[in-house]
C-alpha cells in the first residue's frame, strides 16, 4: 500500500491542477476508512487558499485497489453519484473522476464527505439509535422506492449503464454471477448450484419497470442520524439498470439482519419493509417475483462471498474484510439461499 | 498440547479487542485490529470442531450415495459413486479430510442435478434426502456470531 504521506503529497498535486483559482493546495489528515473492499476508501482534509481566503473541505477519496471484493466500474459509480446529487435520494457531491493510473497507481475518484453521521451496521441497532429504528426504516425504503422510479434516461444513466430488454434482466444478472462463482470458487458449492439450478427453471416475470438498481442497497451502506434521518446512499459500485425488485430482495436478505433476529437490516420485520417500498415506490412486490429475486440475491451474495476468499487466498488482496466476509457471511448466505428455497430446517 | 488451543485464540482475540485495538493510532487501525480479533474467536469455535465436521459429513455424503447408486439412471454417474462409496481417507488431517469433502461435494453436485432430472418417487425421495443433508451442512458451519 502507497504511504499516506505519498498520497497527500501526490493527491495535493493532482487536485492543484483542477481548481484553477487555489493556491497552496494541501492535503491533510488522510485516514483510511475500514470496510469498502471493492474500492480503498480515505476521508481527507484539502485546504487551499483563494482571493486570499483561507478554505477547507472535508472528502473522500475511493482508489482502485490491487484485487477488490467484487470487479466494478468506477465511472458508472461516478456516474449515479451525478445522477442523484442534488434529488431527494440523497449522495454527496462526486467532484473528480480520474482514470489515469498515473496519478495514485491506480484509478480513482474524489468526492464529498458528509461529515458527523454513523454508517455502523451494528451501532444501528444499539442506543442512541435504535429507538428510532421505525423512522429510519421508513426513510430507507421510501428512498429505495424513489430510486426504483426514478427515470434512468432523464437521470442520463442509459448513456452510461448497459441496456437490457426486459425480459433478459433476470438472465443477464444470473449468467453474470453464476460466472463469478465459476471463475473462483475454491471449493463445490452443492446450495448455490441447486439454487441457480432452480433459478434457470423458475424464471420471473419480466419487471415492472426497468430502474436503476442500486444493487447493494443495505444497511452499512448509508448515512443516518440519531433522529431517525437518512443523510446519503452510498457504495453505488455495483449499480444497473435492471428489475427494482432486485434492491428490494437484496435490502431484505437475512444476511444483513444486523440484530440477530427477525428484523431486516437490523430495523423492521420484511413485511413492514415492503409495505414501506410499495407504498413509496407505487409497484408491486409479487410475491412470487420477489422470492426469485430473494433466492438470486443469495446466489450473487454467496459469489461475492466465493469472490473475495479468492482474492484474499491468491494473495491479491489481504485485508481482513476478505476473510470475515468469507467465513462470517458465506455459510449464513447459503442459509438464506435454502430459507428462500424452502429449505432450511428449523 | 496445554494450555488447550481454544484457550490460547480466545485470550489472544480478548487482548485484541480489549487492550491493543482500543489503542492503535488511527480509526482504520482499530477497525483492522477488530476484524482480526472476530476472527480469532471464529478460528477457535472452528479448531475444535473442523475435523470432526468434515468426517461427519464425509461420511454422510457417501452414505446418500450408497442409497443412490440403485437409483441412478446415469450410468457415467453410477461409477464415481460407487469409487466415492469406498470407505474414504484414513487420514485425519483437516487438509486431508478437506480434500475429500470437496471430491464428495463436487460429485453431490452432479448426483443432485441428475436426481432432479430423474422421474419417480425413489429419484424424488433421494432429491429430499439431499436437501437435507445440505441444510445440515449449514449447521454443521453455522459459527456463534454469524447473523444468520
Amino acid at each position: 500500500m502507497l504511504a499516506v504521506s505519498r498520497i497527500e503529497s501526490r493527491l495535493a498535486a493532482y487536485i492543484a491542477g483542477r481548481l484553477d483559482d487555489a493556491e497552496e493546495v494541501r492535503v491533510e489528515s488522510l485516514e483510511r476508512i475500514f470496510g469498502g473492499a471493492s474500492r480503498e476508501t480515505y476521508r481527507f482534509v484539502l485546504s487551499w487558499r483563494e482571493g486570499g481566503a483561507e478554505r477547507q473541505r472535508g472528502l473522500i477519496l475511493r482508489r482502485d485497489p490491487p484485487g477488490s471484493l467484487i470487479e466494478t466500474e468506477r465511472a458508472i459509480e461516478f456516474a449515479a453519484y451525478q445522477a442523484f446529487h442534488g434529488t431527494t435520494v440523497p449522495v454527496p457531491e462526486p467532484l473528480w473522476l480520474e482514470e489515469d493510473p498515473s496519478y495514485l497507481d491506480h484509478p480513482f475518484f474524489i468526492m464529498q464527505e458528509i461529515p458527523g453521521f454513523e454508517s455502523s451496521p451494528q451501532a444501528i441497532t444499539q442506543p442512541p439509535y435504535v429507538k428510532h429504528a421505525a423512522r429510519l426504516a421508513r426513510r430507507k425504503w421510501s428512498i429505495l422506492g424513489e430510486i426504483a422510479t426514478a427515470d434512468p434516461k432523464a437521470l442520463g444513466l442509459t448513456s452510461v449503464m448497459q441496456s437490457v430488454a426486459p425480459q433478459h434482466v433476470w438472465s443477464r444478472e444470473l449468467d453474470h454471477w453464476e460466472k463469478v462463482i465459476d471463475d473462483d470458487e475454491l471449493c463445490p458449492q452443492p446450495i448455490a448450484r441447486a439454487a441457480i439450478r432452480w433459478l434457470r427453471a423458475h424464471p420471473p416475470a419480466p419487471p415492472q419497470r426497468l430502474s436503476v438498481v442500486h444493487a447493494d442497497y443495505r444497511t452499512g451502506n448509508f448515512l443516518y442520524d440519531a433522529e431517525g434521518e437518512i443523510h446519503a446512499i452510498l457504495d453505488w459500485e455495483m449499480a444497473h439498470l435492471g428489475d427494482p425488485l432486485e434492491d428490494l430482495a437484496w435490502s431484505i436478505n437475512p444476511v444483513w439482519r444486523w440484530g440477530g433476529d427477525e428484523r431486516c437490516g437490523g430495523l423492521v420485520p420484511r413485511d413492514e419493509a415492503i409495505r414501506i417500498w410499495e407504498g413509496a415506490s407505487g409497484l408491486r412486490a409479487d410475491p412470487d417475483a420477489l422470492r426469485w429475486w430473494e433466492v438470486f440475491s443469495s446466489v450473487k451474495g454467496q459469489a461475492i462471498w466465493v469472490s473475495s476468499a479468492r482474492e484474499f487466498t491468491d494473495g491479491k488482496n489481504q485485508d481482513l474484510i476478505l476473510v470475515l466476509s468469507a467465513w462470517l457471511v458465506g455459510n449464513a448466505q447459503d442459509r438464506a439461499m435454502l430459507d428462500a428455497l424452502g429449505r432450511l430446517e428449523s | 498440547m496445554k494450555p488447550e488451543v481454544d484457550r490460547m485464540l480466545e485470550v489472544s482475540a480478548i487482548a485484541l479487542l480489549t487492550r491493543l485495538g482500543p489503542g492503535l493510532p488511527s480509526a482504520y487501525e482499530k477497525s483492522t485490529a477488530g476484524a482480526l480479533g472476530a476472527l480469532l474467536l471464529a478460528l477457535r469455535e472452528e479448531f475444535e470442531r473442523g475435523a470432526a465436521r468434515r468426517f461427519e459429513e464425509n461420511a454422510a455424503i457417501r452414505a446418500i450415495f450408497e442409497r443412490a447408486l440403485p437409483v441412478v439412471a446415469d450410468p457415467a454417474l453410477r461409477e464415481p459413486l460407487r469409487d466415492a462409496c469406498i470407505a474414504g481417507t484414513t487420514n485425519l488431517a483437516i487438509s486431508a479430510l478437506e480434500a475429500e469433502n470437496a471430491r464428495l461435494r463436487g460429485l453431490l453436485i452432479e448426483l443432485h442435478a441428475s436426481l432432479e432430472s430423474q422421474s419417480g418417487p425413489d429419484a424424488a425421495s433421494l432429491v429430499e434426502v439431499i436437501w437435507r443433508e445440505l441444510a445440515r451442512s449449514t449447521e454443521r458451519r453455522k459459527l456463534a456470531m454469524a447473523m444468520f
